[in-house]
């Protein structure tokens, strides 16, 4: 039944709406002619609807003409109809051949790079050492050899632990493990010392193996030997062991910061303009005037490529540049706002050191000049301390 | 001869649709009745159908038939089916048999 109405629809039919008083008559005309009649149905009494095939269509009317009906087509349907239908837009054809070609034939090329997996790794070093071995945007995908390019990532570079290039699409992955740096890790067998990484007070020192060279209270600088992995015993020579112990103590940071009293501020103003433009390959194409009216302003640059499906890059970038106004003011700050302004980048440039750990006192020194004010912001900071130091003999 | 035939057929088991002219009339359900071996039809309206066999005339009552599939020789009527009832013409050939 379905493989039928397939057919039907394949050949094309055509759906016609019968009048007279002798529809019986023409039904039966048209089955002994072997014309093909379905979907018969009646609106009332001398009415009929049906449908028929396109090649069959010239002998009803004839078999009208006899059975003295009227007929009237209600619709073509089928693929002939369809096609006839698309026949007189060719240049629609055309362009849908044109826009299918262009989209397999893209596709099989290499439009977007992405590295993932790396975090010290710089991502241009690797694109850079990739673009060497013949992966860049741009070249075909079939000619890629991707054993070749990790082999040779492997080869050069010692701290990438592993690679995979996956191509999805026009989207070329690649994989990065970084491998960690070996840290010296001193033997637990080798006889070692702790010695100080900072300058620092210590506040409390425990050595559970060696002997304390230091006490409580005692300043370090950087490279002291707090714990001494020699054990001297009353009855025995000295002994060596790997020096083991917990070291507390306090560590000053300090960060200057010079704050202008009269400081030059740029303040937006709010007012910005957008435009676009489209890159295609290095080739840019500004859609509007791409000077913005402004006098002062910051360009924001952020680029788009656009992508058919989640992996189908194309190599058309859109370009989106937003203008943003700002005007110069001329900020005066008292002396008090200067002390905060300094004090809050001090914090902000040591945010990353004292994070975490147990700030135990802040002091602020403010020194003032002729038109700015110099802060010093210094934090005591109690941490553990002391790094193991090899014993050479 | 023509019982020789019948006979023949029977032996062979050939199907009684095929071997003489008999309709075979099949019912889906209450709303499709195909009919095969069939000769024409006689009137179509929306709620009654009457068709012509080699052995008699079909009436098919209901309402909003339809006839979905038309062949030379099959026919699917489709709709609201109340009756089917049958007028045989071939009772001169019995008297003849006799």
């Amino acid at each position: 039944m379905n493989a039928n109405k397939l057919l039907q629809y394949v050949s094309g039919y055509v759906n016609i709406k019968i009048e007279g008083y002798y529809i019986e008559r023409f039904i039966n005309i048209c089955t002994t002619k072997q014309i093909l009649l379905w979907n018969l149905k009646h609106e009332d009494s001398i009415t009929l609807h049906a449908s028929v095939e396109v090649k069959s269509f010239k002998e009803l009317r004839q078999i009208c003409k006899k059975t003295k009906c009227k007929m009237k087509i209600e619709g073509k349907k089928g693929l002939p109809f369809t096609i006839k239908k698309y026949k007189k837009r060719k240049v629609f054809i055309l362009f849908l051949i044109l826009i299918i070609v262009g989209i397999i034939t893209l596709s099989r090329f290499i439009w977007n790079i992405e590295v993932t997996g790396n975090e010290t790794i710089n991502t241009e070093e690797i694109l850079a050492l990739v673009d060497q071995e013949g992966l860049s945007i741009g070249k075909l995908k079939g000619s890629i050899d991707t054993k070749e390019i990790i082999n040779k990532i492997r080869l050069e570079r010692d701290d990438v632990a592993w690679v995979g290039i996956i191509i999805k699409g026009t989207n070329a992955v690649i994989e990065i493990v970084e491998a960690d740096k070996k840290p010296d890790i001193v033997d637990e067998e080798e006889y070692c010392n702790i010695v100080s990484d900072k300058d620092a007070i210590i506040t409390k020192i425990s050595a559970q193996n060696g002997t304390p060279l230091v006490k409580e209270g005692d300043v370090v600088t950087k490279g002291d030997v707090l714990i001494e992995g020699k054990m001297e015993g009353k009855y025995t020579d000295p002994q060596y062991v790997h020096a083991q112990g917990e070291i507390q103590a306090k560590v000053w940071y300090t960060s200057t910061q010079k704050v202008d009293l009269k400081e030059v501020q740029k303040q937006e103003t709010g007012n910005q303009e957008t435009k676009y433009s489209v890159k295609i390959n290095n080739f840019q194409i500004n859609l509007q005037k791409s000077v913005p009216k402004f006098e002062k302003y910051d360009t924001i640059e952020t680029y788009k490529k656009l992508k058919l499906f989640s992996d189908f890059y194309l190599p058309i970038e859109i370009v989106e540049n937003t203008y943003k106004e700002y005007e110069e003011v001329v900020v005066i700050h008292s002396v008090e706002e200067a002390k905060q302004i300094g004090i809050d980048r001090a914090a902000e440039e040591l945010k990353e050191e004292i994070e975490g750990k147990e700030i135990v006192n802040k002091q602020v020194n403010v020194k003032a000049e002729a038109d700015s004010l110099e802060v010093e912001v210094i934090y005591e900071v109690e941490e553990s301390i002391g790094v193991e130091e090899k014993i050479v003999f | 001869m023509r019982r020789k035939a019948r006979k023949l057929d029977e032996i062979l088991e050939i199907p009684v649709e095929l071997s003489t002219n008999n309709p075979k009339i099949t019912i889906v359900g209450f709303e499709r009745v195909l009919i095969e071996n069939y000769r024409g039809i006689l009137e179509y309206q929306d709620y009654f159908v009457r068709l012509n066999t080699y052995i008699g005339i079909i009436n098919i009552n209901g309402f909003n038939l339809n006839l979905e599939e038309m062949t030379t020789d099959d026919l699917l009527v489709t709709g609201k089916i109340d009756s089917i009832d049958f007028e045989s013409t071939t009772e001169e050939e019995v008297e003849e048999e006799k």
